[in-house]
Formats: C-alpha cells, sequence, structure tokens
C-alpha cells in the first residue's frame, strides 16, 4: 500500500470513530431531550393542573361554608370563580392524556365532579341546609372527598410517570456519554499506535538509510537494507541499494 | 520484538467480532431494542480497530516464537476487551466490573454469568453473548487464522500456543490443515445440532443461542432457567450427546468423520476413558440422588446424566439446581469440574490426558519403590511415553491446584463460605461455569464482590491459556530464549 494512502487511512480511521462517535452522542441528547420534552409535556402540564384543580375545590368547599353562613354574595362569587378555573384546568388535563388509564380516570373526575356540583348549584341560602352542618358532612364533604381523591389518583398517576421518565433520562444519558468516553478512549490509542507505526514503520527505515548511505559515501560498505514496508520507503531502500551496486563498479 | 507486527496480528480477531456484533445488532434493529445502538457502535470500533493495523503493517514473511506468544495472549485480552465494549455501553445491570466478567465469561468459554434475570435482557445482547463462547470457543486465534488464511508460516506458532500442548502431540497434520480440520469440525457439530434442537421444537434464536453454547463448551443460555426451562428430554439428549462429542480430540473427531465410523473415536484410550468415567459418575450420582433422595430412577437418571456430563465436559448448563444434590454427587461433580474433558478439545479443566499421565507417574514411581533395580519405562496403549511429559502433566497439576487454592482464598476473603469460594474457583479454572450456594447451576456471580468477580475472571484467562502460556508471557527469560521461525 501507498504511503500516502497509509497515513490517509490513519486519518480517515480516527475522522470515522470521532464521527460516529458525535451522531451517537447527537442521538443521545436528542433522546434527553425528547425525554424532558415528555416529562413537561406529558407529566408537569397535568400535575400542574391537578394542583390547581385542587385548589378550586378546596375554594368552592370555603363557598358553600358561606353559603351555610348565609353569605349569599360571597358565596355565589367564590363559586363561579373556582368553577370556572376548576373547569379551565379540567380542560387542560384532557388535553393532554398521555398515559394509559389517564382518559378514564378523567372522565370519572368529570363524573364525580358534576355530582359535586349539583350539590352547590342548588340553593342553600334561605333552606334547610343553612346552618346544617350533617348535610354538609354526609353530603356536600363526601362529595368534596370524592372529587379531591379523583384529583389525587391523577396526581399520583403523572408523578409515577415522571418519575419513570426522569430514571429513564438518567439511563438515557448515561448511554449518550459513554460512546463519548469510549471514543476517546480508542481515539487516544489509535493517536498512540499512528504514532508508532510513523515512529517504526516511517522515520527509523529513513534515519537507518541514511546511516548506511552515509557510511557508504565514506567508503564503507553498504549493508543489507532489510526494510519491507510494502510501501514507497521499501522502494526507495531498493533503489538506493541499486544505486550502490552501480556505484561501488565505478569506484 | 516487532510490535506493529504483534499489533497487526493480534487485532484480526476484531473483524470476526465485529462480524457477530454486526449481526446481534441486526436482530436488535429488527426487535427496535434499546441494545441496537450499542452494538452497532461496537461493532464500527471492533472494525476501525481491526482494519487500521492491518492497512498500516505490510504482511510479514515470518513470526518468530515471542512474538507468536505475545500475539496469541494479547488477542485474548483484547478479544475480552473488545467484547466487553457492547455490555458496557448498554448499562445496567452491567458495571465495568460485571461488563468485563462477563465479557471474560463468555471468551474463555466459561459461561458464568452475573445476570439475575437474563431474560430481561434483548435478544441482540444475548445472541453476543452467547456469539463471544462460540468465537472463543475454538481459540480467537486459531478462529482468525482459518479465515485469513494468508498468515503463511506464523500459523504453526500460533496454533502451538493455542492448543493444549498434550493435544499437539498426537496431532499428526500440518497446522495449517489442522486449522481448517478444527473449524470443519467445529462448524459441522454446530449446525448439526441447531437442526436437531429446532427438530426438536427449540425456536431458531434457542436453538442457535445453545448450539454455541454446547459445541464451545461455554453453558451462556438465554433462559433464566437453562436447559431447565425447555423441560424437554429429547432437548437434553441432543444437548448431552453434543455436550460429549465437543469434549473430544476435534482431530479423533474429524478422523471418525472422515472414516465415517464412530468406532474410530473408541481407538483412543482417552476417549474411552474419558467415556468410561463420564458413565461412572452418571451412575454414582444417580444412585446417590435415588437413595439419598428417594428418586425415581429414570428422573434421577436424566438429572444426573445432564448435569454430571454439562460438568464434566466444561459446559455448565443445568437442568437442576445441584447445590441441593447430596454430599457425594457433589463431591462427583467438583472431581469432574477439576477434571473436565480431553485436551484437543474446546473443554477446559486439567483434562483427562493429564489424569491419565498423574496415574501412570504414580505406578512407575510405586514400581521403581517396589523394584529399585529395575528398568521401568511408562507406557501407554503400547507407547513409551517420556518421564518428562509425565513430570510437566504433574507440575502442571500442582500449579494448577495451587492457583484453585490461592483463588480460593482471597474469594473466601470477601464473606464467601468457603464451598462457594472453592466451587467458584474450580469452575473458573476449569471454564466449567456453576459452582454451588448462590453460584450454583441456576444461580449467578452477581452479588459476589468486585474483587472476587476480578479474581474469578483471572482463573478463567489462567485456565483458557492452559497456565503455562500467560506464565511464559510473564517471563523475561522466555523472551531471551526464544528462537525465529
Amino acid at each position: 500500500m501507498h504511503l500516502k494512502l497509509k497515513l490517509l487511512s490513519a486519518f480517515l480511521t480516527i475522522a470515522t470513530l470521532l464521527i460516529v462517535a458525535g451522531l451517537w452522542s447527537i442521538k443521545g441528547f436528542k433522546d434527553v431531550q425528547i425525554s424532558i420534552k415528555n416529562i413537561l409535556d406529558e407529566n408537569y402540564r397535568t400535575i400542574q393542573a391537578a394542583h390547581n384543580m385542587l385548589q378550586a375545590l378546596e375554594r368552592e368547599d370555603s363557598a358553600i361554608l358561606l353559603l351555610m353562613h348565609g353569605d349569599w354574595e360571597h358565596g355565589r362569587e367564590q363559586l363561579e370563580i373556582a368553577d370556572s378555573s376548576f373547569i379551565a384546568e379540567l380542560e387542560v388535563a384532557k388535553d393532554n392524556i398521555t398515559i394509559e388509564g389517564e382518559a378514564q380516570l378523567l372522565a370519572n373526575l368529570n363524573s364525580v365532579y358534576g355530582e359535586y356540583k349539583t350539590i352547590w348549584e342548588r340553593p342553600i341560602v334561605s333552606t334547610d341546609k343553612e346552618g346544617d352542618l350533617q348535610w354538609y358532612q354526609k353530603v356536600a364533604h363526601v362529595a368534596f372527598q370524592k372529587v379531591k381523591h379523583e384529583i389525587e389518583y391523577l396526581a399520583e398517576l403523572n408523578d409515577t410517570s415522571m418519575y419513570s421518565t426522569a430514571s429513564n433520562l438518567e439511563t438515557i444519558a448515561e448511554r449518550a456519554m459513554k460512546p463519548g468516553i469510549i471514543a476517546i478512549i480508542v481515539t487516544l490509542i489509535l493517536i498512540a499506535i499512528f504514532s508508532y507505526f510513523i515512529s517504526a514503520l516511517v522515520v527509523s527505515p529513513i534515519v537507518r538509510m541514511t546511516d548506511r548511505v552515509r557510511a557508504f559515501r565514506e567508503g564503507g560498505e553498504l549493508h543489507k537494507l532489510d526494510i519491507h514496508t510494502g510501501d514507497e520507503i521499501q522502494d526507495l531502500a531498493n533503489e538506493i541499494r541499486l544505486v550502490a551496486k552501480r556505484t561501488k563498479g565505478t569506484r | 520484538m516487532r510490535f506493529y507486527v504483534v499489533l497487526r496480528y493480534t487485532v484480526l480477531t476484531f473483524p470476526v467480532s465485529a462480524f457477530f456484533m454486526l449481526i446481534s445488532g441486526g436482530i436488535a434493529w429488527s426487535e427496535q431494542t434499546p441494545d441496537m445502538a450499542p452494538l452497532l457502535f461496537s461493532a464500527a470500533i471492533a472494525l476501525i480497530m481491526g482494519i487500521f493495523p492491518i492497512l498500516f503493517v505490510h504482511k510479514v514473511p515470518h513470526i518468530s516464537n515471542k512474538e507468536g506468544l505475545l500475539i496469541v495472549v494479547l488477542s485474548w485480552f483484547s478479544a475480552c476487551v473488545l467484547g466487553a465494549v457492547p455490555y458496557i455501553l448498554y448499562g445496567d445491570p452491567f458495571t465495568l466490573t460485571n461488563a468485563f466478567f462477563e465479557s471474560i465469561s463468555g471468551f474463555t468459554t466459561t459461561g458464568s454469568t452475573i445476570l439475575s434475570d437474563i431474560e430481561s435482557l434483548p435478544h441482540g445482547l444475548l445472541f453476543w453473548r452467547s456469539a463471544t463462547h462460540w468465537i472463543g470457543g475454538i481459540g480467537i486465534v486459531i478462529f482468525a487464522l482459518a479465515l485469513l488464511p494468508f498468515l503463511g508460516f506464523s500459523t504453526v506458532i500460533l496454533f502451538r500456543s493455542e492448543v493444549s500442548s498434550l493435544a499437539q502431540k498426537d496431532f499428526q497434520m500440518r497446522a495449517r490443515k489442522s486449522t481448517r480440520v478444527l473449524l470443519s469440525v467445529y462448524l459441522g457439530l454446530t449446525v448439526a445440532e441447531i437442526i436437531l434442537l429446532s427438530v426438536a421444537g427449540m425456536g431458531l434464536f434457542d436453538a442457535v443461542t445453545h448450539a454455541f453454547g454446547t459445541i464451545a463448551t461455554g453453558g451462556f443460555s438465554p433462559r433464566n432457567n437453562s436447559v431447565a426451562a425447555f423441560d424437554s428430554i429429547w432437548i437434553e439428549g441432543i444437548i448431552i450427546v453434543f455436550m460429549i462429542l465437543s469434549g473430544i480430540h476435534f482431530a479423533a473427531m474429524f478422523a471418525a468423520i472422515t472414516g465415517r465410523s464412530l468406532m474410530v473415536l473408541l481407538r483412543s484410550g482417552v476417549v474411552r476413558l474419558y467415556l468410561f468415567l463420564l458413565f461412572l459418575g452418571t451412575l454414582f450420582t444417580s444412585l446417590d440422588l435415588i437413595f439419598q433422595q428417594g428418586r425415581g430412577p429414570l428422573e434421577a437418571f436424566r438429572e444426573a446424566a445432564f448435569n454430571l456430563i454439562s460438568v464434566g465436559t466444561s459446559t455448565g448448563f443445568a437442568t437442576a439446581d445441584t447445590s441441593l444434590w447430596p454430599g457425594l454427587s457433589k463431591l462427583i461433580l467438583l472431581y469432574f469440574a477439576l477434571q473436565c474433558a480431553g485436551a484437543g478439545s474446546t473443554s477446559g479443566g486439567i483434562k483427562v490426558d493429564r489424569i491419565i499421565l498423574l496415574f501412570k507417574s504414580i505406578i512407575l514411581r510405586l514400581k521403581q519403590i517396589m523394584r529399585p533395580r529395575a528398568v521401568v519405562f511408562m507406557k501407554y496403549e503400547g507407547n513409551v511415553i517420556k518421564e518428562e511429559f509425565a513430570s510437566q502433566a504433574v507440575l502442571y497439576i500442582v500449579v494448577y491446584l495451587l492457583i484453585v487454592t490461592v483463588g480460593t482464598g482471597i474469594i473466601a476473603t470477601g464473606g464467601v463460605s468457603l464451598e462457594e469460594a472453592f466451587s467458584g474457583s474450580v469452575a473458573a479454572m476449569g471454564n466449567v461455569g456453576p459452582g454451588f450456594g448462590q453460584i450454583g447451576s441456576l444461580g449467578n456471580y452477581g452479588a459476589l464482590s468486585g474483587l472476587a468477580k476480578w479474581v474469578l475472571s483471572a482463573l478463567m484467562i489462567l485456565g483458557r491459556l492452559e497456565i503455562y502460556a500467560l506464565l511464559v508471557f510473564f517471563t523475561p527469560n522466555q523472551w531471551s530464549q526464544s528462537k525465529a521461525y
């Protein structure tokens, strides 16, 4: 093989390795990016919605207590604000169904919230419900707890999924990093081997030839040039040998 | 010493590994599993590292003795390091130590694993795991030489270092031809077993991986319960036959195949003794299981035959947890884990040939003591054996047991029971695979400490290179005394 091709093959080898490692790392980081996006889009948004729904639900519960104390104006106002906030957050969660079982959970939540809503949509002020703590405990609070549990299930489902994705993220990040490390190690080994080959198969034969030719020029014998590199350096050694043979004949 | 020549020939095994990594990567690709990228990246590294020195260094007309020896030892080490790369890249459950342990166990055809849930791994990686057995089985160097026959005369030296020294003595063919013979027998047996296992009801993937494990006398199974997972007397029977065949000198196998008669095998005293000992071991173990554990005769024979032959050929497949066997059966199993099969096969251990020489030496010494003035010879099948050979065999056994003892001591310091430490050392040194207890036939080495895993890895390599190749490699005198070919 020609010396030029040998040198080229070495550089190409190292370049190929770096390209492969680079592509892998890009793929790895792309996977990390997708996982982060999944965490944010699929889980975190729903968890946030669940958190907001819980707050709205708590406000609705407070509003019911206000109505039971006869404060119609503040109670109704708080109920309407909390209800619209709850529905908006429920829509966010419905638009973001990504986990198995999540759709069923949201359908249940919708249903139990509907039941809860029918309790406070009917008049409370100036009815027998006003000041009736037993009604609150047995009817309103029970319905409230049902909705709350459904919201908690929804948050828990997304929490678990987020934890699982985050755990995978660690593995993905590790997998993205390792090829880079291995590529660096392999490249260093290849550079060391390449330097050794250059020294042993290029520089060393040239030095040997120079020494032998110098010795021959100073009147000595041209000792055998035992060079088997299979490239231009071996050709050069053969040519020197032939020139020396001819020169020896004319001395 | 021309290190560039050593480098050129050392990495010849890399393209072979790359080929199997590509097949494994192809399986992962077809199943879209996460092992695809680790396998393909490893294949790229193997190809790059393997081709670069071949391109750069011109083919040399001859290789010296010391260069040949260095090539053999470095080939094993480099193949084991390269083989660990897919595991390292895959990650959990493969830590750096676990990855090297699994790779060394694969290439040395030991079959010890750190995996507790093998079936949870994707098929691509499991295929690579079994392929390391197959590549290592016949000796990476011979494999490469057979595939790349352009090495010329250098084959002789490499071959000599690779194969058990006892096998060389009666392996009369020229090295290049014998390499071809080994490969033909090896390939033929593998294909035959794959076909038979498929016919017996195994899926293609299981048939190929189990055939790789059997012919290489390795023992990696892609199933958590090894061969027990199939619960088939036919599958067990087929594997038993191929385990026995793989423990016989490959040249004898070739002679039997070309002579179209299995009787050719029985002409060899070593083969006869090997088969007789396996039969005797199976018989005693069966009786022990019947009388000590009240097993039915057929059940006892089936369990004893498979598991004893598996250990006796240094394969390591299992159909039962041999840790639960009675004491005598365990003792018999330990003996076979030390002895293993014949020289010139892919089996590990002390080997039947050396056991014969040991007993011949003992008889000779006894004769010399009884008749001090008589001239006595050591004979085997009518031929006089040089005392030098017997001395070497005895020395080998002593060194072998010494290394096992040291290994046991180191492993036992990590809180492992003596039974586990000893059986683990014996199994690693003999390239058998399973020991007793948590590292038993249906257990794994995952819970052992990092130190224990590295010690066992060292024992596996020492056992595979028949101690001497490695000891000579580290002996400075070897370099000054060796002659160039």
